[in-house]
């Protein structure tokens, strides 16, 4: 087991040194120059001069990459051009809002589609399967910011139940942070329920034709017993590893939501640092998005196998 | 595997002794149907099946494949697909009580306890994300109040008992670090864990390697002797059959076409399939040029001719046979077949073709 991960980490690091160097290489052919940004209207060129000395933009670009990259192994993704601060700090403040922000988008979509699904698995055929079915090609078919508007329409200006937006860290009231955050995380999770369902339903339904299911049936086990211990755990493999590489979208899909709902996180991040191609914050954020990935797929791999006995022993 | 080596011996079922037991049979099937599709026109797989086991007894039920045997066993244990699959008729009398209109509550609670089943395919019979001890501890703690340690204990002395080397560590294992033949023998322990009143078996050797087929079956056999199960076995092995049954019943298209004790049906077969089916069975005394087949196929359940199902491939067949179906009729005591024509003695040994 230990190995295997071990092995799987080894695998890991051509794929992250291929990713720091495309997005070394995206930003140098991105167009617009972001010294021309700082320079001001007047744009003079020993001021020009000065600030590209000053970032070693005259560098050749191989340098340029080695020295972004040994400064990023080592913590420092550089400093922001607009705020000058560093762009780790940037990340590392935003980031636990989109985390939090994900998770329980993730909460959401596992406690409603995992049993959606089984009960549609189970009750295959009758009222309960159409209506699960048809509410989850209702969740993936809405766009997130349609449903987000929607509800901020009804749930904030016409009920008035929950704020529509402004957001409260977690530090300062647990439940005010809450009262933001639920309205966000269900847009969010809505399409992640949806596949999870669908998911969580076409392993369950072949599952349940195991011969296993009608031993566990033999044994005399009452159906939740079946249903829940027998059939889920093993239906429950391709649904988890699914999931957490659908979680790596979740922060992708956070960037709209977090628009809509003025959330200070990574999307905002994203999206403002592009506007203002601050680069150094881009490669950041781009960079440990695609780690975050890595990680994910990395935990799939490892979950798939923990959740397998018949590959564990290998 | 030299812990096996003692009870592995072939043996002779003449010569064991037989728990006899007066009375009320173990099972006692009446009639019983099964059907499929929908209700104002259903297709009839299994057709007035009754059959009738007593204590310690073995039933072997044959028949080729999809004549119904496993359908038969699944709706005995109430384990029949339903829906697409249903009991249409009939009564299934588990010691005196008809377990169609118990409570499905207290009818599992039967399941796994009481009466037992193993299946044809042990690859796939257990479930591959636990271990071994646990799925057999698993069916004891379901029917027994008692410890998890107890149980393992329990689900540990039962692999010594099915002969399953180094059961200790065998307990921690996964299904699929075992072979075929150690996970029947897995299946077994988990079926007689409890110490059932009937244990059903469907063809549970089929899958296994000739070699491994004699040790389980003879497994079965030991144990059985030792609790004084009743023993429902579905095979279509006729080797078997003659090795293990006291009883036979041979089914042919969703029906029982002759039933009787062992001897009678291997030396005085009376129904046409049941001869034609010995007539299929190789001899090693090499006497015969080519293998005796059965003209024709089995017709599909909703193509089933209206008199004897056998009719269309019955050299025997007259008139009479093709308008009703022919009653199971007691030829002598004990020995039932259903055709109009039995005893057939004075057709047997002409050839089929000028008898019919």
């Amino acid at each position: 087991m230990i190995s295997f991960i071990a092995r799987r980490i080894v695998i890991a690091i051509p794929t992250i040194v291929l990713v720091s160097i495309f997005v070394f290489a995206l930003q140098k052919m991105l167009p617009g120059d972001p010294i021309l940004v700082l320079a001001g209207e007047e744009r003079d060129p020993i001021v020009i001069e000065a600030l590209r000395e000053k970032y070693r933009l005259n560098d050749p670009l191989p340098v340029q990459y080695f020295a972004w990259a040994w400064q990023a192994l080592h913590g420092n993704l550089g400093i922001s051009l607009r705020t000058n601060a560093p762009v780790l700090d940037l990340i590392l403040e935003k980031l636990p809002v989109t985390l939090q922000l994900a998770a329980m988008a993730m909460s959401f979509a596992l406690l409603i589609g995992i049993p959606a699904g089984v009960m549609a698995a189970v009750k295959k055929g009758t009222a309960w399967d159409y209506l699960a079915t048809g509410l989850a090609l209702w969740g993936l078919s809405i766009p997130n910011f349609f449903l987000g508007i929607m509800l901020i329409f009804l749930v904030s200006v016409q009920l008035n139940w929950l704020p529509a937006s402004g957001y409260v860290s977690l530090g300062e009231s647990v439940s005010q942070n809450l009262r933001t955050m639920i309205m966000p995380a269900f847009v969010l999770g809505n399409a992640l329920a949806a596949s999870m369902m669908r998911h969580t339903r076409s392993a369950m339904l072949g599952v349940l034709k195991q011969d296993y299911v009608r031993t566990a049936r033999a044994k005399g086990l009452l159906e939740p017993r079946v249903i829940l211990k027998h059939a889920l755990r093993n239906a429950l493999v391709p649904v988890v590893t699914v999931g957490t590489l659908l979680f790596g979208e979740l922060l992708a899909g956070a960037v709209l939501t977090e628009q809509i709902f003025t959330i200070p996180g990574f999307g905002k991040l994203i999206v403002d640092a592009v506007f203002n191609r601050d680069y150094a914050v881009v490669q950041g954020v781009v960079l440990c998005t695609a780690l975050g990935y890595i990680a994910l797929n990395l935990l799939a791999d490892v979950l798939y196998v923990v959740l397998n006995p018949r590959l564990r022993a290998r | 595997m030299p812990a096996t080596k003692n009870t592995d011996m072939p043996f002779s079922s003449s010569l064991a002794p037989r728990p006899s037991e007066a009375g009320e049979p173990v099972l006692r099937v009446e009639g019983l149907g099964v059907a499929i599709g929908p209700a104002e026109r259903p297709v009839t797989l299994v057709e007035d099946v009754s059959l009738e086991i007593a204590a310690g007894r073995t039933l072997c039920v044959v028949g080729e494949s999809g004549c119904g045997k496993s359908l038969t066993s699944l709706a005995i244990m109430g384990l029949l697909a339903t829906p697409p699959l249903r009991v249409a008729s009939g009564r299934v009398l588990f010691e005196g009580r008809d377990l169609l209109t118990m409570e499905p509550r207290e009818r599992a609670d039967l399941r796994g306890d009481r009466m037992t089943m193993i299946f044809q395919e042990p690859m796939t019979s257990l479930n591959p994300a636990f271990t071994i001890g646990d799925q057999i501890a698993e069916v004891v703690r379901r029917h027994r109040d008692i410890s998890a340690e107890a149980a393992r204990a329990t689900a540990l002395e039962m692999l010594r008992r099915v002969r399953i080397p180094s059961p200790e560590k065998r307990l921690d294992e996964y299904p699929h670090q075992m072979s075929g033949g150690m996970r029947q023998r897995v299946m077994i322990a988990m079926a007689l864990a409890n110490g059932p009143r009937l244990l059903i078996a469907d063809e549970p050797t089929t899958a296994l390697d000739v070699t491994i087929q004699a040790q389980i079956l003879s497994l079965v056999r030991n144990l059985q002797r030792e609790t004084g199960t009743a023993l429902l076995l579905i095979t279509h092995d006729l080797g078997v059959v003659a090795e293990v049954a006291d009883e036979v019943a041979v089914m042919y298209a969703g029906r029982i076409v002759e039933r009787g004790p062992v001897e009678a049906i291997f030396d005085d077969p009376q129904h046409p399939y049941t001869i034609g089916l010995m007539g299929s069975l190789p001899s090693l005394a090499g006497d015969q040029e080519r293998l005796v087949t059965i003209p024709g196929s089995v017709p599909p359940p909703e193509r089933m001719p209206r008199g004897c199902r056998f009719s269309p491939r019955c050299p025997f067949a007259i008139a009479g046979c093709h308008t009703a179906p022919p009653p199971l009729a007691e030829i002598t005591p004990g020995h039932w077949a259903a055709c109009i024509r039995a005893p057939l003695e004075a057709f047997v040994g002409a050839p089929a073709g000028e008898a019919a």
